[in-house]
């Protein structure tokens, strides 16, 4: 699931593919407020997901935005 | 309701074209210098290097009668049967600001009227010539597009006044057949009212003036909801697209460039992302120019079909988005014009 996200932020996003891994800060990333309305907006096509920009700018690592992308998936509310 | 109901004949048809920017250029360093931001959140935040502004005293129909001209020059100085002004910056609430820019132009006594749709204003303008050719009543239309956008913001602002700017576009449609190049294609347009504070100026208005409590505090500057406005304009956007480009028969490959109001950088990339187009396909001047509300979309067709990045042949897809809430899409392939 790291992967499919790294994806979305590298080619969706645009992303600096050098500021994306796991431990990354969502900010450090280039995960800002306007971005991170896009990935809810991209997790939603393309998995079919709800997650808000609000709830992602609370996480403050990539690796607990994966972890509730896989929760979402598994359909944990 | 689409174009493609009303036939084959009578559809309005870009014949010539021209803009205008005022003189004073507005840039990231010299707000970051009264304002508490900085070059670095700006550029990352909007793309804007630098805005233009109307000086003091300098009304919308300036810009306007600047930008008329040249469109009508590039036309040919064919009569016109109409005057559209698309504007969110009326130079007064009353009267409309378009009869004085018909009459500065020299096209005193026909139509003239605006249109208010903010930055949907050319789509929805677009709209109105198109109408106003294929009912008849108009064999030309001059259509406008012209904002003071800055002169709405609160100085103080840093979440607005980086991000606008002035400027004016316009067009001159005549009639014409669906098959012709520059005919504009099916118009998409749309709005959701119950969303409409989310990009507003709540003062100087009839709700203000009327009184009632609270009337007096009613904040007098443009306000804005980041976050929403940026998620509801790829979104609407995206849907209008693709909706117009389904009413023309064109494939998203068939696209080569999209011309889309731009409010701020990332909204185009997210929105060229999210339809699946090559970034050469977008074209953009908001590095330039700030978000130029209704006439972001005709300043830079104009100035990129004289760049030419915008060619004769070339399949352009609009899409703008704004406030009311309002959005609206349409397509046309672009024509050898008199630049």
């Amino acid at each position: 699931m790291y992967e499919l996200l790294k994806t979305i932020l590298i080619e969706d996003l645009k992303l600096d593919p050098a500021e994306v891994s796991p431990d990354a800060s969502r900010e450090d990333a280039g995960l800002d407020s306007l971005g991170v309305v896009e990935l809810s907006m991209v997790l939603s096509r393309r998995l079919d997901i709800d997650i808000s920009d609000d709830e992602l700018l609370e996480l403050k690592t990539l690796a607990a935005i994966v972890q509730l992308i896989e929760q979402r998936t598994a359909g944990v509310r | 309701m689409t174009g493609s109901e009303i036939g084959t004949a009578d559809r309005a048809v870009l014949c010539g074209i021209g803009h205008w920017l005022p003189a004073r250029v507005v840039t990231n360093a010299e707000l970051c210098a009264r304002l508490d931001t900085s070059e670095d959140w700006i550029l990352s935040r909007t793309g804007i290097s630098t805005r233009h502004q109307v000086e003091p005293g300098q009304g919308t129909s300036e810009l306007a009668i600047e930008a008329g001209r040249a469109a009508l020059k590039s036309a040919g100085g064919v009569p016109v049967e109409a005057v559209v002004l698309a504007t969110t910056t009326p130079d007064y609430p009353c009267p409309a600001t378009a009869p004085a820019v018909a009459s500065a132009l020299g096209l005193g006594g026909v139509a003239a009227f605006d249109v208010a749709a903010v930055c949907s204003g050319f789509l929805y303008g677009l709209a109105t010539a198109a109408g106003l050719i294929a009912s008849g009543m108009a064999q030309r239309v001059l259509l406008i597009a012209a904002e003071a956008f800055t002169t709405l913001l609160d100085p103080d602002d840093r979440t607005t006044v980086p991000i606008f700017g002035d400027g004016a576009g316009a067009v001159v449609l005549r009639r014409g057949q669906a098959s012709e190049p520059g005919a504009i294609g099916p118009i998409v347009l749309g709005s959701d009212g119950d969303r409409n504070e989310m990009i507003i100026v709540k003062g100087g208005g009839a709700r203000q003036r009327s009184g009632g409590p609270g009337a007096e505090s009613l904040p007098q500057y443009f306000q804005m909801a980041g976050r929403e406005v940026f998620r509801e304009a790829i979104e609407r956007m995206s849907a209008s697209a693709t909706e117009a480009l389904a009413a023309v028969g064109w494939n998203l490959s068939d696209v080569d460039r999209m011309v889309a109001h731009q409010a701020n950088a990332r909204i185009n990339a997210a929105l060229a992302s999210m339809l699946g187009l090559r970034p050469e396909v977008v074209l953009q001047n908001i590095a330039q120019v700030g978000n130029t509300a209704g006439a972001s979309i005709p300043l830079l067709l104009a100035q990129a079909a004289q760049s030419g990045t915008l060619k004769p042949g070339h399949r352009v897809l609009l899409a703008a988005f704004g406030g009311g809430l309002t959005w609206g899409a349409s397509t046309l392939t672009w024509p050898e014009l008199d630049l």
